[in-house]
């Protein structure tokens, strides 16, 4: 506590530190809150300007970017059904509706809330318990269990957003595939890159480098709402969404108070394990919410809960991700990698020793997300009063800037133009995706968790000999590969009985 | 425009100055007429915050100090660095481009991976990092605690202890533990990685025995108590190292091959600019903060140093090596 308090008093009796503080925060939210371009995009253009800083500005800068940005990508997920970043996907699914349905100042007041909480939750674990945590994570979850927990991730996730159970697979199953494109993870064979297509050869280094799940979802989000709704525009059947500003009352944040814990844990858990990150826990907190819930059939009609589990988990994954990164020198994902980098620039190693070494500069950092997530609460409450006025301007003046910030985004990710066709491709196959019940954000999913999970598997099945079996003799692994089948079952058994009532019904 | 450029540099014809090393702000070399006045781009193949990108910054960093040119760096990750090169080969040959790139791409040349000869199609400006690999236990392990021990463990436990790796195939990583394997008769098992941070991971949290890797990567592990060597590939024990038996003590009599670092321009620029930015690189070697950054990376155990002829040199034995060991190997095309 006593750190905390010194961390907090380093941090806001410094002016510097108070200006770089407010700076990442607000181009955290922006960058996170305009299409196309995320928390990523602003990371890299300030890395450079990392080096002439003081560590502990610098690393608080990017984390508190980190805190902000994933939750600004809430804002045009719920306005344009256009996440500002992966993390915020599932936002969208019941975010949009609700948009529709005039209750965008709810939605928006829900992810709001919500976000604070699940980041202010990961902040004070992140405080508490971050050696334990770690040292604990590195052990228990080695290449088997983390395949394990993609496999059920998988399985729980499999029905996002499709029309039926067997939609829902089939679109998980294309993210599979287009996942092996690339460079393979264990003997670093490039696949897909060489070959003929229609008698055509093509050679490209391009594919070697895989299909990247940023543009994808760029693609099947922004570009395809923008041709979704040019079309509805030139056939005259545009809905103007209407601006709500009204903000969820305490009773329907109660009610859904199980699923803000249950979010809080999955998104902390997916946070700690190197490589799952922010964007799995957002799927995973959205899925397993749809699957506890009593009104299970109004997910993706515009249901608060969906928002509430979504930006919930993807916020309480930011702290968590900390933890492997400070105690072990493990970053999760890219943000993070960058954070890393900043340590390496300044000639630091994170690590147990940073604790000892450069325990300030850890704690101005906890104070600073810590303090970053409250005031989202404040500043998101004034872009809740603000923002949902953008709803006013003409689509057709918004559409030209979303597609060219959404090409800049894909295109900055890792400055190659594979992004950019990748993006403009997904757009035009979500628009179609869209009309026929299969589902966007299960390819996106499957792409995601297929370059993990195979990566998992195949370590796996190296450590154990190639002896499938050897997955059952490690408790947590067994465990979730278990409940995996079990959650696949049911989720079947379920199905066919739906449609068979169906049946019925119209017979 | 550029034809332009390269016949009044050509007429200019000059050699670049050699700077005075050691001191920032020391008197600038000279531009080659028409060159320079506008920022380079370095391209880094690898993501940003990573080993090459450090590498590439700072040495960016140097060469602006001392050759009054602005660099900017930007990162085309993926494919383990093959995606960068096809803008690297379409940027015309102006000498506005520069490549930073590791051996793996030497690896994957002489595997048949890539097409480009980096020796011939491309113009090694300079290396500026060059190191070892070692072998790195738990500091906690008990079933052995120093090369001796390991190798006598591995020995009754054929085939059971595991290594976490590269999984490359024909990469420098695996190429070097199967000369030491057959040298020795030992049997590791290679567990292949793709992310740095899981190798780690892996060893700290007990799911593999080993870990091969170089010590600039894993130095805060080191410093940390968490990791030790216990051997290091190398002719010599390097002076940080001193406690740790080389690869030849304990009886592999090869040649180990090196993690290398360096920076290209495309094959075709002007001469003036390439021996402009060649010496630019030297110099930017030699100033103190790069010599500060590559202490803090374990890069000042062993020359890390090449000029243009001494990578070309460096890059071509390496090939001839690697093509050697794959026709043993029965691996590349």
């Amino acid at each position: 506590m006593e750190h905390f308090i010194g961390g907090t008093v380093m941090l806001f009796g410094d002016p510097q530190a108070i200006l770089i503080f407010a700076l990442g925060l607000v181009g955290g939210m922006l960058f996170g809150a305009i299409p196309g371009v995320n928390m990523l995009t602003l990371g890299a253009v300030l890395l450079p300007f990392t080096i002439n800083m003081d560590a502990s500005h610098a690393v608080m800068l990017f984390s508190v970017i980190y805190c902000a940005g994933v939750f600004g990508g809430a804002i045009t997920a719920i306005l344009f059904n256009i996440p500002g970043a992966p993390e915020n996907a599932p936002t969208c699914f019941d975010g949009y509706p609700m948009t529709l349905k005039g209750q965008s100042g709810k939605a928006i007041g829900a992810a709001v809330s919500c976000s604070a909480l699940g980041g202010v939750a990961s902040a004070i674990l992140m405080m508490t318990a971050t050696g334990a945590i770690a040292g604990w994570a590195v052990r228990a979850f080695g290449p088997q269990e983390i395949f394990a927990l993609i496999f059920f991730g998988l399985a729980v996730s499999a029905s996002i957003g499709a029309k039926t159970l067997w939609k829902g697979w089939l679109s998980v199953f294309v993210g599979l595939i287009i996942a092996t494109i690339g460079t393979d993870p264990v003997g670093g064979v490039p696949r897909f890159n060489e070959g003929s297509v229609f008698g055509l050869e093509y050679h490209s280094y391009y594919l070697s480098a895989g299909i990247h799940f940023i543009p994808m979802i760029l693609g099947f989000f922004a570009v395809s709402e923008v041709i979704t709704q040019a079309m509805s525009i030139a056939e005259g059947t545009r809905e103007r969404p209407k601006a709500g500003l009204e903000f969820p009352t305490l009773a329907e944040f109660w009610s859904v108070r199980v699923t803000m814990v249950r979010s809080i844990f999955i998104g902390f858990f997916a946070g700690i394990l190197p490589g799952i990150g922010a964007t799995l826990a957002a799927f995973l907190g959205y899925s397993q919410a749809h699957r506890a819930s009593k009104n299970r059939r109004n997910f993706g009609k515009g249901e608060l809960e969906g928002v509430v589990a979504s930006e919930t988990a993807n916020n309480a994954a930011t702290g968590a991700a900390m933890i492997p990164l400070l105690a072990l020198g493990l970053p999760g994902g890219a943000l993070t990698a960058m954070i890393m980098g900043i340590f390496q620039i300044h000639g630091m190693e994170p690590g147990p020793l940073i604790f000892i070494n450069s325990s300030d500069l850890v704690w101005v950092t906890f104070a600073a997300m810590f303090w970053a997530n409250l005031c989202i609460v404040f500043l998101g409450w004034l872009q809740t009063k603000t923002v949902v006025h953008i709803l006013r301007v003409p689509f057709r003046w918004l559409a030209p800037g979303i597609l060219l910030l959404a090409t800049i985004g894909a295109y900055a990710l890792r400055n190659l133009v594979i992004d950019v066709w990748v993006m403009f491709l997904a757009g035009i196959a979500g628009y179609l995706l869209r009309k026929t019940g299969y589902s966007a954000a299960g390819i996106v999913l499957g792409l995601i968790l297929g370059k993990l999970g195979e990566s998992a598997f195949s370590k796996s099945m190296q450590l154990m000999d190639y002896d499938f079996l050897g997955f059952f003799q490690r408790p947590i692994a067994a465990g979730l590969l278990i409940l995996a089948v079990i959650v696949i079952a049911t989720s079947i058994i379920n199905e066919i009985r739906d449609t068979d009532f169906q049946k019925a019904l119209m017979d | 425009m550029t034809s332009f450029f390269r016949n009044t540099a050509a007429a200019a014809g000059f050699a670049a100055v050699v700077a005075l090393a050691g001191t920032a702000g020391a008197a600038e070399l000279e531009k080659p007429a028409g060159f320079g006045n506008r920022p380079l781009t370095m391209i880094v193949p690898f993501g940003a915050g990573g080993g090459s990108d450090q590498l590439a910054r700072a040495m960016a960093k140097a060469m602006e100090e001392v050759a009054g040119i602005t660099f900017q760096v930007v990162n085309k990750p993926g494919g383990g660095g093959t995606a960068a090169i096809p803008d690297f080969m379409l940027a015309p040959p102006d000498g506005y481009t520069v490549l930073e790139h590791i051996d793996n791409a030497i690896s994957a040349y002489a595997a048949g991976d890539i097409r480009e000869n980096p020796a011939e199609d491309w113009v090694p400006l300079c290396m500026t990092q060059i190191t070892f690999s070692q072998i790195y236990i738990r500091s906690d392990e008990d079933r052995f605690t120093d090369w001796e021990s390991f190798s006598e463990y591995a020995k009754a436990h054929p085939g059971d202890v595991t290594m976490a790796n590269l999984g490359k195939v024909g990469s420098m990583e695996l190429v070097v533990m199967e000369q030491l394997q057959e040298a020795l008769g030992l049997k590791i098992k290679q567990i292949a990685f793709d992310k740095p941070a899981e190798r780690y991971g892996a060893l700290i949290g007990g799911h593999v025995d080993v870990l091969f890797e170089q010590p600039g990567d894993v130095r805060n592990f080191l410093d940390a108590d968490q990791m030790k060597p216990i051997l290091t590939f190398l002719s010599e024990r390097p002076s940080a190292f001193a406690d740790t038996p080389t690869h030849k003590e304990v009886g592999a009599d090869f040649e180990a091959l090196t993690r290398f670092r360096g920076f290209w321009v495309k094959a075709g620029v002007p001469k003036d600019r390439t021996d402009f930015l060649a010496a630019a690189c030297k110099a930017g070697f030699e100033t103190a903060d790069y010599q500060a950054f590559n202490k803090k990376k374990y890069m000042h155990l062993i020359d890390s140093f090449r000029d243009t002829e001494g990578s070309i040199e460096l890059i071509n034995n390496a090939v001839a090596s690697y093509r050697e060991m794959y026709k043993k190997l029965g691996i590349g095309k």
